[in-house]
Order: structure tokens, then sequence, then C-alpha cells
């Protein structure tokens, strides 16, 4: 047996679906715990409306935020899954068959960098990027829409052998650079080292992990306790009009690298769009979140 | 501090908007204008310097950065969703249009800088955040399309006037008394982060 180019399709286009129209769990969770905490009133109500939206968009089935966003997906692919059909064209079809039946439908935002032409098609999309998991017999797949609030504040510096505090410097230069604008409360991944494209591919991946997860290296168990104070600290709060609530998690990624380090720090807004699901080669198709 | 929270009738007038002070909540009734297009904004310049009369009466108006789906059976136009975009990329148009057009209420998300502020203390003119992602409530308040401008652009960056209902609700983030929540908050976080480097 093995994962067929329709089974592909229907999940890629589930996922996306689904991202648009419930937030995940754990962010509803840290969204609920931010409002107990928040000191602010406006802060308070803002968040207790974030999750009646979400809680409304879910019921109803219908959009949490317009900008539906570009198509994103991140695909682990276990060295023992075995493929039937092509990939990439089933992402691509599911995607368009996604577009052609969603109900509401979506806004266009698939933008030619060039012409600033719209649609719903585009050179590249939906953007795809690949890994491998050795020994398993399945691919999991992430959908984690890329829209203005989520994709237009990322940053990436390159430093020369850095110490911490610069790091975090970095961070933090990003995150008031950015301020109101990326709809905090946000989850915020931040890469450090490996090269120039891995840095951000680390900081994207960080901004999937699950909110309350500990971080496996000790040194950035502390570091993403520190940024996460300061950057509590700022006072943009919920939607940026003031607050404690300004950030539900930093998380961060390392790798090895030369002595130049790359930094990448990228958003999640509020909404936090983030689905998965494994398939397997038995056609067994595993909701992850 | 407590805040207040108003109910009011849309369009503002300068009076009413002088009313309202930073971090203020409203909850919105009336008549709005809406869109959500960068390309929007440079035509209203446009219209401003006489290249193309306005698609609609936009003097003493409630603009938003709003994006709407419009859909069009019969000849009618529904609105299926409204949603606010990111304003600050409005921030070179706002001023020219706040002053000339008698602005009485802007809004979106994010903020506008300071010379929108300057503007707004002129005119008379608050902004009001929305919920980002709050795409499904404030959905649930539009009662009407009243009318639909420049058709022939894409969706969320043609020109909508709405009846709306409850509205909101939505925070007053920078006032007409020249208080800008957003420029406060960026500024306070930039000397806080001086003082730790």
């Amino acid at each position: 047996m093995a994962i067929t180019y329709e089974l592909i399709k229907q999940v890629t286009a589930q996922l996306y679906e689904r991202s648009l129209k419930q937030i995940p769990d754990d962010t509803r969770q840290a969204l609920v715990g931010a409002g107990a905490r928040e000191t602010n009133e406006t802060g308070r109500r803002t968040l207790q409306i974030m999750v009646e939206s979400a809680d409304a968009a879910r019921r109803k089935q219908s959009l949490v935020c317009s900008d539906s966003g570009v198509p994103v997906y991140f695909m682990q692919i276990g060295t023992q899954a075995r493929f039937e059909g092509n990939v990439k064209q089933a992402i691509e079809d599911g995607f368009a068959e996604l577009v052609a039946t969603i109900d509401p439908p979506l806004l266009p935002h698939v933008t030619n960098p060039l012409t600033l032409e719209r649609g719903y098609q585009g050179k590249g999309m939906p953007i795809t990027t690949f890994d491998l998991v050795d020994g398993a017999d399945y691919i999991d797949i992430t959908c984690s829409p890329k829209a203005l609030g989520s994709g237009r504040w990322a940053a990436l510096e390159i430093f020369s052998f850095p110490d911490l505090p610069t790091i975090e410097n970095f961070v933090m230069e990003t995150v008031l650079k950015a301020g109101s604008q990326p709809c905090p409360p946000v989850v915020i991944g931040v890469g450090i080292g490996g090269s120039f494209d891995y840095a951000a591919k680390m900081a994207k991946e960080a901004t999937l992990r699950k909110i309350g997860t500990v971080n496996r290296e000790p040194i950035l168990v502390e570091m993403e306790a520190r940024l996460l104070q300061r950057i509590n600290k700022t006072g943009f709060g919920p939607m940026g009009t003031g607050g404690d609530s300004t950030s539900m998690a930093v998380h961060v990624n390392y790798s090895a690298g030369h002595g130049f380090t790359p930094v990448a720090v990228c958003f999640n807004c509020w909404i936090n769009r983030r689905t998965r699901a494994r398939c397997y080669n038995d056609g067994r198709v595993e909701i992850m979140e | 501090m407590s805040i207040t929270t108003h109910r009011m009738t849309f369009p503002l007038t300068a009076e009413d908007a002088r009313t309202l002070r930073a971090g203020d909540q409203v909850i919105i009734d009336g008549e709005i204008i809406i869109t959500a297009g960068l390309p929007t904004h440079a035509r209203f310049l446009d219209c401003l310097d006489d290249k193309e009369p306005f698609p609609m009466d936009l003097h003493g108006a409630s603009l938003f950065h709003l994006g709407s789906y419009s859909r069009e059976t019969d000849g009618q136009f529904e609105i299926l969703y409204i949603n606010p975009t990111t304003s600050t990329r409005f921030n070179p148009h706002m001023p020219r249009l706040i002053r000339e057009l008698k602005l009485h209420a802007t809004g979106g998300k994010g903020g506008l800088d300071e010379a929108s502020a300057k503007a707004m203390q002129e005119a008379g003119c608050v902004y009001l955040s929305f919920l980002g992602g709050g795409c499904t409530l404030l959905s649930e308040a539009i009662e009407e399309v009243l009318e639909v401008g420049w058709r022939d652009m894409l969706t969320h960056y043609r020109v909508v006037r709405l009846r709306v209902k409850g509205l909101g609700p939505v925070t007053v983030g920078i006032d007409a008394h020249g208080n800008n929540l957003y420029t406060q908050i960026r500024d306070a976080a930039q000397a806080q982060l001086k003082a730790q480097s």
C-alpha cells in the first residue's frame, strides 16, 4: 500500500480549511490564561472578544480572519513512506479545489511580487518545505498559512560570534518594530545559527511548537523565559492598544554553524494558524492538531 | 482606571469624536464606509487632485480600513464578511484624506503615525481599533449594503458603504486630542529597551 495523490490532495486542503476556521486548543487556552492575568482592562476585554470570535468562527464554520493568507505546508517524510502519484501536484490541486469549493469563499491573496497582480494561483504556490524522518512509514503534514500579521514583521540579521544578550536584543528590536501590527498576543519563533536560509526555517518551525512545551536545550529554556518576560513588559498588549499580554510564547531553535550567526525572528498572530495530520502507508489519517 | 463604553451613531461628527478618549470603547451603529485597498487609497488621492471623481460621497465620513468579500447576485451586492487590515500601510495617505475630507472617524488595526494623529486633532477625528481575527463577530453587525464603489477593483479593495448595528466593541487607539496609544506605547518600550541594553 502507499500514500496516494488523492489522499494528499484531500488532507492538505482539509488542513488549510480547518486552520482558517478554528484556532488550536493550546492557543485558546493561552488566551483564556492571559485574560485571567491581564491587568489592563481594555486588554482584558480584547482577549475576551478574541476567544468569543474564535468560538463563533468554529461554531459557524466561518473564517476567524478574512486574511486567509497564502498556503504554506511543512512536510516531514518518513523514509519508509511510499507514494503513489505526484506529491507536489497533489498539494497544488488540493489548494485549487479548496479555493473553488470553500464556504465562505476566500479573498485573493496570492500576489505576483513582480507585477503585484493578485489571485489564487502563482509561481511556487503552495509554499512547501520538506524534511526526512528516519524509519517512519508516514508523512507528517503541517499547514500554517501566512498572512500579513503573521508574515510581514519577520526579520533576520547575521552577527559575528554574538553573545546571548546581543541575540536577545535583536529579538526585542524586532518585536518593537512589529509593535501592534502583528495582532498580539503573538507566538514568536526564533532561529539561531546554521545558515541564512536554515535560521529562517528554524524560526518558522519554532512557531509551530505547542504552547507550554519545554525546550530540550537548558540554555534556551532560560532564554525563552527571559524574552517572554521582557516582551510582555513592553506594554503593547492585545491588538497593541495596551496591556501585559503581547506574547503567548517565545520558542527558540538553534543549530551549530560557523562563527557568523544568523538570527531569524518571526511571528504568528493571536489566531496562531496551525493544523497537522499524519498519513500512513496503509491509508490511515491521524489528525494531530 | 475604569474605561468607558460608548454606543454611538455613525458617521461621527467632530463633536462626537471629541467626547472620546484614548482607551475608551465604542459600539458602532449607523453608516460606515470601508475599504482595505492600498491602490484604493492611491485613487482617493487622485480624486482629491481632481483626476477622477470619488466613487461616493466621502466628505465627513467614517472611513475604516476593513476589507470585505462582496458578491453580486441579480444586481444586488451582498457582503459575506468584513475584517480589519493593518492601517499603518496607509500612513502616507491618511493625513490628506483626514484633513481634506474632514473625516471624523477612521480605524482598522495597528494604528496610524503621528502625522495622521496631528491631522486627526485638527479635524476632530478618532482612530478606532477593530479586532484582527474578528471576521465572524464583526460580520454579524452588517444590516444593509448601501453602496459599492469601484466595482472594477478586487473585492477587498472596493469602497463599500454599510449600515451596521452593534459593530464592535472597538477601542479608541488615537483620540482627537493628540493621544496616540500606539506611539506612546512604542516610545515607552523603546526607552525601556535602551535602558536595558
